[in-house]
């Protein structure tokens, strides 16, 4: 549609759709603030399993069998930003491509329909607030590694690794405008995502080194943006590397976030299209 | 972007703009297999449903203009395909002069839309809160946005309640509410789909006197798609009858009535009718389609009935008053029912607008 293409163009426009959307479901979590108890004491108990797992395995919390593999003995804080950078993966999943299915429940999707925004960027403001809620989350869990496992953050990996953490998002932001479109079809991408989430959390190095995997799995990884994120960020904090170490995951990670990107959005655009001229978009 | 010249005369104009659904499949493993089942019976037959069959209406700038069907009759998905949430099968639409199949971002922005009942706003969030969301859907800048949501809380007479949830709203407060949501824009063309639905009578009172004021005062057109026929007789310069799909007429509320003139209901309430008055009457009014005696109690004071249905009703009262005098009947009162859109709608479509679907 001629309108569409249009408001896709409209740079400033959409940074501001972008901002209204974050702005509101902020407010939302503010108006359930039982969510925050969750994310206080969550990042603690997280803890827990894997220091007994530790305790069991290897007697302690530090492994040279896994040194060998992963660089660092410590296998905690390698698991930890496994567990961080993963959790952007589940809130871009589920939130984007569960939003419309909320938006039609509460009656409010055919009025985002007829306004004239592109509707993506409305997805994108709405992932936006959970990656923010997640944002929360790892810092809360980094804090607790910084204090209790040693890790050590300086100023000058900071910069870095929250760019690899945004490149990371952003190819995420296109897997998921994809489930959305999928959603707008067939009225739920809950289990969708839910598939996607173990491709990530099997195929990606989130709990152990790629090399762990058999080689036609590794393959697998290295088509997915978490993998080179996880590799860039480890090498950073983990392995004490600099930046120009990684300069080749930032490259791979920033051309399938391209990929990704484009296709999203033109898969979530062709199916709004799609399901406005069969009438689904108006089913629930 | 071209922008059509009958726009001027022209707020919106359909040409044969049609809808059609498929009918639902059946989900999950017991419906696959019932598909199954009647795969063979149905064999090359398409299950479809015709929403809108090439509807070509012309709504005047500054009308209010009511779309009167049942359930079911075609009013929401004109209303959907008008503000682009569909796309028509075939036919298309202009809307102040865009069209709704190439121009939908200039579309968009000349329509408010109110559809859908009382969920449609974040009830977790404030009025005030919802309103500037809404705006900013269609890229008002803030200040403006905030100077616009003022009046239009003002308009709704809830700024002392701006900054309260929607959760705490009555029924009737989240729909004038959504109102202000279609108005946050300014837009010249409301289309409003069953606003008064589920508002208690005063509220429904209030929601006609605004849309009506927005119609007189502000010289928005709109399109009021409703299936309470008093909404359509008093607020509409114009109403369009629609079902199945299908516009079956289009006129004014009293010439639409007109129509039905020869089916006014006459009652005169009388003391003394001779019990031949009935078939007496019947030979004065050949054309009449029923003439009945309702016996009231007259020694206890009340009246007996006579009610002719069918014919003009003004042709006929002096004949048969006359007639009645002549036969010494006391007469104590005379009512002409007057024709309401119901009787127009009935008379046109064969079904009655309360009827689900």
């Amino acid at each position: 549609m001629a309108g569409d293409a249009t408001a896709l163009l409209d740079l400033k426009g959409n940074l501001f759709i972008v901002w209204s959307e974050l702005v509101k479901n902020i407010k939302f979590l503010l108006a359930y603030p039982i969510v925050f108890i969750f994310w206080a004491i969550f990042p603690i108990f997280w803890f827990i399993p894997f220091i007994l797992q530790g305790q069991a395995f290897v007697g302690g919390l530090e492994s040279q069998s896994f040194a060998e593999i992963a660089g660092t003995p410590e296998f905690i804080p390698f698991v930890v930003l496994g567990s961080i950078l993963n959790s952007y993966v589940l809130t871009s999943l589920y939130g984007m491509g569960e939003s419309i299915r909320r938006e039609a429940y509460q009656g409010t999707l055919d009025y985002i329909l007829s306004s004239p925004c592109n509707k993506a960027f409305i997805l994108i403001g709405k992932a936006m607030s959970e990656s923010l809620a997640s944002s929360i989350f790892a810092v809360s869990q980094m804090l607790i590694c910084v204090v209790f496992f040693g890790i050590q953050v300086t100023l000058g990996i900071i910069m870095p690794i929250i760019f690899i953490i945004i490149l990371l998002i952003l190819g995420l932001y296109g897997i998921a405008l994809m489930l959305a479109a999928a959603s707008l079809q067939f009225k739920q991408a809950h289990d969708l995502a839910h598939s996607l989430e173990y491709v990530f959390y099997l195929f990606s190095p989130v709990r152990y080194p790629i090399q762990s995997l058999p080689l036609w799995a590794q393959v697998v990884g290295k088509l997915l943006p978490l993998t080179y994120a996880l590799i860039a960020v480890r090498s950073l904090m983990l392995l004490k590397q600099g930046l120009s170490a990684v300069y080749t995951e930032i490259l791979i990670l920033t051309l399938i976030d391209a990929a990704l990107i484009v296709i999203g959005f033109y898969l979530f655009n062709r199916m709004e299209e799609r399901t406005k001229r069969s009438g689904v978009i108006s089913q629930y | 972007m071209v922008h059509s010249e009958d726009s001027d005369v022209y707020s919106i104009r359909t040409v044969n703009l049609t809808k059609v659904f498929g009918k639902k499949k059946h989900r999950g493993i017991f419906g696959f297999l019932k598909r199954e089942e009647r795969k063979g019976k149905s064999k090359g037959e398409k299950s479809v449903t015709v929403a809108l069959d090439h509807v070509n209406l012309e709504i005047r700038s500054g009308e209010l203009f009511g779309m009167l069907g049942p359930n079911g009759a075609g009013k929401t998905t004109l209303v959907k395909c008008l503000s682009t949430v569909l796309i028509p099968d075939e036919g298309t639409a202009i809307v102040n002069g865009f069209d709704i199949m190439k121009q939908t971002s200039m579309v968009r922005a000349s329509i408010g839309l109110v559809i859908g009942g009382e969920r449609t706003l974040y009830w977790k969030l404030t009025a005030r809160d919802n309103l500037m969301y809404f705006a900013s859907l269609y890229k008002m800048p803030r200040k403006q946005a905030k100077e616009r949501v003022e009046q239009l809380l003002e308009l709704m007479n809830l700024t002392d309640r701006a900054d309260e949830r929607l959760e705490d709203y009555s029924t009737g407060m989240r729909q004038k509410i959504a109102i202000a949501r279609a108005l946050v824009h300014d837009p010249p063309i409301l289309l409003l789909d069953e606003p008064t639905l589920g508002l208690d009578p005063v509220f429904s009172r209030q929601i006609r006197s605004q849309i009506r004021e927005l119609c007189e005062k502000e010289g928005r057109t709109i399109l009021l798609a409703t299936h309470y026929m008093e909404e359509a007789d008093q607020l509409c310069d114009r109403t369009a009858i629609i079902n199945d799909g299908k516009i079956v007429a289009v006129d004014t509320p009293n010439r639409l009535k007109a129509m039905v003139k020869e089916n006014e209901l006459v009652e005169i309430a009388c003391y003394n009718p001779p019990p031949d008055i009935e078939a007496y009457l019947r030979n004065l009014c050949p054309k009449v389609d029923i003439i009945t005696l309702i016996h009231g109690e007259e020694s206890k004071g009340t009246p007996s009935r006579i009610k002719i249905i069918g014919g003009n009703a003004e042709e006929r009262v002096s004949v048969v008053l006359d007639a009645l005098r002549r036969r010494n009947v006391q007469i104590t009162s005379l009512n002409i029912g007057v024709p309401t859109l119901e009787d127009a709608f009935i008379k046109l479509t064969g079904a009655r607008l309360t009827e689900g679907g």
